[in-house]
């Protein structure tokens, strides 16, 4: 007969405890905002809200997280805040260093791949964060990659991160690719084509679903800061966002 | 039979089994890491006004519930021109100021004159608490690291996960919950210190303590304030909570004094 | 003079007194004794060719390896202690397929020839603590010939670490000969079949035995085909095309 058979159900599920809690200090942390990047014909931008939380406490209403960080390429790793400044600095340094050594600019989908090994580099302890980088490809059309914590990517055209995606990417899907819907030209016969939209169409976007994202969820707001990469550099516009 | 005297004595490895060498190899004590904190300083806060930055927080360092010392000074100067408050485990604060004791020193080697800017201090401890977190053995406190750089005010926090922020107003632990909204009510985006007078931050100040003193039970009506202006830092030492009214503790009933 | 330098010529770590480090030196010389090896830069791509010593009609020709592919898109001939050069082109190889992995893209020439010289200065302690793990200078001279972003490329590197880049350029034995050769012969608008040429021309010059299909070979870096070595048929063909325009050039001379 095992222990467990042999005493009373009381002794098991008693109050006093039986199974010690363990107690394990949590190296990470939910910092919540939320990042959207958008690529067009010849431009790209990256949007980060500027709230900076944790739990329901609002750490600060401006501590931006989407960066340049040389050769044209923006950055924004949104989720554990630590994590995201580290891995922002690191890429930055590590471009530095891609200058020093091979003396010429970081293409896009190099830094991509840099991303990853990045990324993955810390598999069995995760950079915690959703990174998505904005640029201009060889051919300078605007380009998005995004990734996983541990360094899975792809180009898109479109890609929401961090607190708000799930409330942001449906709207892109539906804005942006024209997912599901059919061309009315022709009657409803043909799949809507994909377009490119305007720079202006794309910032009206950007905004419209940051002040959805801000009425509907408690940690984005404050501010809205976007970063538009084209082919005569990067230029960052602000406007702000209800801070209820 | 066992023929060397170094064996003799020891069980025969053909009955008991060989001797497990990681018996004798082993470290002697096992590594430790912070799982908690022990003895606690509570909430600092800190706040811009138009030519500084103005920081508080109380003497009090607790044993969990017990009041243990009272006379804990948790502002650190570093250099002419920065403050370093902190909150949480006060053996990691003492840890801490010698760090930022041992980094003055290093930078004062060369004699030219030149001194770390609160930036300089604030991107040195961000690095040591995240390292520290990483190696999963943090340093247990949150801090706040206010000064004057070129002219401007600085003010910005890192805690024991390395995670950093800014905001012209800075609370950590309950002074988050208690006094960020009293601080905010004055100062509530970046330039808005630019409309506060030191006089008025001070006075803001001594609000804010005195709160934090009606509702956080683990603190003290004795603090400390460092003022920090382009002329240097200012710490006032054993400032008292003044003008309290306890009347309503009279009409507390169910615990504490009177029972029925 | 030899006493003088015996007291300074064993360890690469001391200067003589006139400031020269002799094993270094030494390991130039041990180039000089190697057999010749000549790279040509065009605009259409870069040739490279090297003589090779068969030193008996029992020697199976075609084991003797002196031209190497580091990448799709790098290549290098060798001169000296052949021996050496595998390790130096490992080295190579890893480092143009890492960064391949990091980053997505082929490896700059330069950036290939930059890291094989970092590793020739690898005889000595590193500035940043890196150990020493040679016992002495490599004794080998590689030819780098690739193209990249900036073109086709030809690249000289040596034991001490230094590199430099060249239209044309020849190493070992016969190089003294040989770029007196090229420098009169090379000029920017060469075509790669001309370059191809000039090669096999000059190393028949140098060469102490009779040039034949079986004693060179040839390889290339182009755009579209990368990195090549001349299959036997082909250096065959390149052989009996040298001999007639020789024949063609000496009949121009007797007219």
């Amino acid at each position: 007969m095992s222990l467990q058979e042999a005493l009373p159900d009381s002794a098991l599920h008693s109050t006093a405890s039986s199974v010690p809690i363990e107690h394990r200090f949590n190296p990470y942390s939910d910092n919540g905002g939320t990042i959207l990047g958008i690529a067009g014909k010849d431009f790209a931008v990256l949007a980060g809200d500027t709230r900076n939380t944790t739990g329901y406490s609002i750490n600060s209403r401006y501590e931006p997280k989407v960066f340049h960080v040389g050769d044209n390429v923006v950055v924004s790793a949104n989720g554990f805040a630590a994590d995201g400044n580290v891995l922002v600095k690191r890429l930055g340094q590590q471009i530095q260093w891609y200058h020093y050594n091979h003396n010429k600019e970081l293409k896009l989908s190099s830094c991509a791949r840099l991303v990853q090994h990045m990324l993955y580099g810390k598999r069995f302890f995760p950079y915690y964060v959703h990174t998505i980088l904005a640029g201009l490809d060889e051919d300078g059309k605007g380009a998005i990659y995004s990734f996983d914590p541990v360094g899975s990517y792809e180009r898109e055209q479109c890609r929401a991160g961090g607190a708000a995606a799930s409330l942001i990417m449906p709207f892109l899907d539906n804005q942006v690719n024209f997912k599901n819907q059919m061309d009315p030209a022709t009657n409803g016969t043909e799949p809507h084509p994909i377009t490119y939209l305007s720079l202006e169409e794309v910032l009206q976007l950007v905004k419209d679903a940051f002040s959805s994202a801000t009425e509907r969820h408690i940690q984005v707001g404050d501010g809205l800061e976007i970063l538009i990469v084209t082919k005569d550099g990067v230029r960052t516009e602000y406007s702000p966002l209800k801070r209820d | 039979m066992e023929q060397r005297p170094v064996n003799w004595g020891r069980p025969r490895d053909d009955i008991y089994g060989a001797y497990d060498h990681n018996i004798h190899n082993a470290a002697k004590m096992p590594t430790v890491h912070t799982q908690q904190p022990i003895v606690t300083g509570t909430s600092v806060i800190a706040v811009k006004f138009d030519k500084g930055v103005m920081m508080a927080a109380d003497n009090l360092a607790s044993y969990g519930s017990l009041a243990r010392f009272t006379d804990q000074e948790r502002l650190i100067p570093v250099g002419k021109d920065t403050v370093v408050g902190v909150s949480g485990d006060i053996s990691d604060l003492q840890y801490v100021e010698r760090l930022l004791e041992q980094l003055e020193i290093e930078e004062n080697y060369d004699n030219d004159g030149h001194e770390l800017k609160s930036s300089n201090i604030f991107e040195y401890l961000s690095r040591v608490f995240y390292q520290r977190r990483s190696k999963m053995d943090p340093l247990w406190n949150a801090v706040i690291v206010a000064g004057v750089e070129d002219g401007k005010p600085f003010l910005s926090y890192v805690d024991l996960l390395g995670v950093t922020y800014s905001s012209p107003t800075l609370a950590t632990g309950f002074g988050a919950y208690l006094a960020v909204p009293l601080l905010r009510q004055v100062v509530d985006k970046e330039g808005d210190e630019d409309n506060l007078t030191e006089e008025d931050a001070r006075k803001l100040i001594d609000k804010c303590m005195k709160v934090l003193f009606y509702r956080d039970a683990r603190s003290i009506d004795k603090y400390s304030v460092a003022t920090i202006t382009s002329e240097g830092a200012k710490l006032e030492k054993n400032v008292k909570c003044v003008e309290m009214n306890w009347r309503f503790a009279e009409d507390i009933k169910g615990y504490g004094r009177t029972v029925a | 003079m030899f006493l003088t330098r015996s007291e300074y010529d064993r360890g690469v770590n001391t200067f003589s007194p006139e400031g020269r480090l002799f094993q270094v030196e030494y390991s130039l010389e041990a180039i000089k004794l190697g057999s010749t090896a000549i790279g040509v830069q065009t605009s259409e791509g870069v040739i490279l060719g090297v003589e090779k010593r068969v030193t008996s009609s029992l020697l199976e020709a075609s084991s003797i390896e002196k031209i190497i592919e580091i990448d799709r898109h790098v290549g290098c001939a060798m001169s000296g202690l052949t021996a050496d050069a595998r390790t130096m082109i490992d080295h190579a190889r890893v480092e143009s397929v890492n960064h391949d992995l990091y980053f997505d893209e082929p490896i700059k020439v330069e950036s290939v020839t930059q890291a094989v010289c970092d590793l020739a200065l690898r005889f000595g302690e590193g500035a940043s603590g890196e150990k020493r793990i040679m016992s002495r200078p490599f004794g080998v001279a590689l030819l780098i010939a690739g193209i990249d972003e900036n073109g086709p490329q030809l690249y000289h590197a040596e034991p001490s670490g230094t590199f430099y880049r060249y239209d044309a350029k020849a190493i070992g034995s016969g190089s003294e000969g040989a770029q007196a050769e090229l420098q009169n012969e090379y000029h920017k608008s060469l075509t790669l079949k001309e370059a191809e040429l000039l090669v096999l021309k000059t190393l028949k010059q140098v060469m102490e035995e009779k040039l034949d299909s079986k004693n060179v070979q040839l390889a290339s870096v182009t755009a579209d085909k990368g990195f090549r070595i001349f299959s036997e048929d082909e250096m065959k063909v390149l052989v009996d095309d040298l001999e007639a325009s020789m024949v063609d050039e000496e009949m121009e001379l007797q007219q």
